[in-house]
């Protein structure tokens, strides 16, 4: 690579660096919110099959489980963006507004849960319905105590 | 401290005869309630797969608690409703005495014991009812909970979770209340849940009529409970 091209590089690097962070500023509060909820629900819609699964209350599917944790994996990483302090005071949310004073720790929940997530994926790509259980179990413990900071009841 | 008492009863204490107040089923119901309760609190409070517990768990607490209410009907006589659920004008006169080191026995429940009794299983109920509706919003749902909206589950489950608060409240303000009596009043109300005998000076004991429910009629009716909680909860038709 040569060095204008480099430089060239760099330059279209940043510029869409700042156009997305100034394109993610612009989101409307209501929109942000359907994004984390969209995020969220699609997280719930492939999770609740591996907690129907391991409660037996669906046969268990080891291709099911593993395609769906794998979505998993990528969704996790989605709904922290939808957070954003502007939409303080949002209507048709539960997400506390404390959420924003503790931004740290509400991050640390994510990154918790992501790695419950990615722990999860792991069981599942093996197809041990046992190793798969505790993860799950470890998974929802995850989405759980964030709720419980940050949701309102 | 106890001189005193003793003092203030005129030796009636040593007039005392034992009377059977509670049945075996209403001591075993009163148990098993206590150990569903603590379950409850914790596997609430882990979440993951401690839930699916929770709502094995929540069936039990139901057909307790609908067994408590038909053994209010058909139960033992101080388990019945009609024995200890009174009227204001009494529970204001055993109000007032309350904060009293004097003792006042009740053969079954005081009049505001009662009134206790009969919140608890309130509470209780509606705790019940609406977990069958409630989902957690991660992977858990009550088995109702796809018979209503999601805003009406929701809605639901936010009943659950604050109404744990209440129960709380409750359970802590009935354990406070018996070690008060223990303490303060020198009334035992712990013992007799245990061995079913209260023991009441012997002019109480004299207006006792204690009938038994019978294990039979007892089993009978917990079964029906049972039952009934198995066909909400499966809906097998």
């Amino acid at each position: 690579m040569t060095k204008k091209n480099l430089a060239l590089n760099l330059l279209a690097a940043a510029s869409a660096a700042c156009f997305a962070a100034s394109a993610l500023a612009q989101h409307k509060p209501e929109d942000l919110v359907k994004h984390r909820q969209a995020a969220m629900s699609l997280m719930g819609w492939y999770f609740g099959p591996i907690g129907a699964m391991v409660n037996n209350k669906m046969p268990f599917d080891a291709k099911l489980a593993a395609r769906n944790a794998g979505y998993l994996v990528t969704l996790s990483r989605m709904p922290l963006e939808g957070f954003d302090p502007s939409t303080s005071g949002a209507k048709n949310t539960k997400a506390k507004d404390k959420i924003y004073l503790e931004m740290d720790k509400f991050k640390r929940h994510m990154e918790k849960m992501q790695t419950e997530v990615d722990k999860l994926d792991k069981a599942a790509q093996t197809g041990n319905e046992a190793d798969i259980k505790v993860a799950f179990g470890n998974a929802a413990k995850s989405c759980k105590s964030c709720h419980d900071d940050f949701r309102a009841k | 401290m106890h001189g005193q008492r003793d003092a203030m009863q005129g030796g009636a204490a040593h007039d005392e005869r034992p009377v059977r107040v509670w049945d075996v089923p209403v001591r075993l119901f009163h148990w098993a309630l206590a150990g569903f309760f603590a379950f409850q609190f914790w596997s609430g409070e882990t979440g993951g797969n401690a839930m699916q517990w929770h709502l094995y768990a929540g069936y039990g607490v139901l057909s307790l608690v609908l067994f408590r209410i038909l053994w209010g009907f058909f139960g033992s006589t101080y388990a019945r409703f009609a024995s200890f659920a009174r009227g204001p004008a009494a529970c204001l006169r055993y109000a007032r005495q309350l904060f009293s080191r004097r003792p006042v026995p009740s053969l079954g429940h005081n009049p505001l014991g009662g009134w206790m009794v009969l919140a608890m299983l309130g509470a209780l109920a509606l705790q019940t009812v609406t977990g069958l509706f409630a989902n957690d919003q991660i992977a858990t749902q009550g088995p109702l909970a796809d018979l209503v909206s999601d805003a009406w589950s929701d809605r639901l489950s936010s009943v659950h979770a604050w109404n744990f608060y209440v129960l709380l409240g409750l359970v802590s303000l009935h354990i406070v209340a018996v070690l008060y009596y223990r303490l303060v009043k020198g009334q035992n109300l712990i013992g007799p849940m245990f061995s079913g005998v209260k023991r009441v000076p012997a002019k109480l004991a004299e207006s006792a009529a204690p009938r038994p429910g019978g294990a039979w009629r007892a089993l009978i009716v917990f079964a029906a409970a049972l039952l009934a909680v198995y066909l909400v909860v499966q809906r097998p038709f």
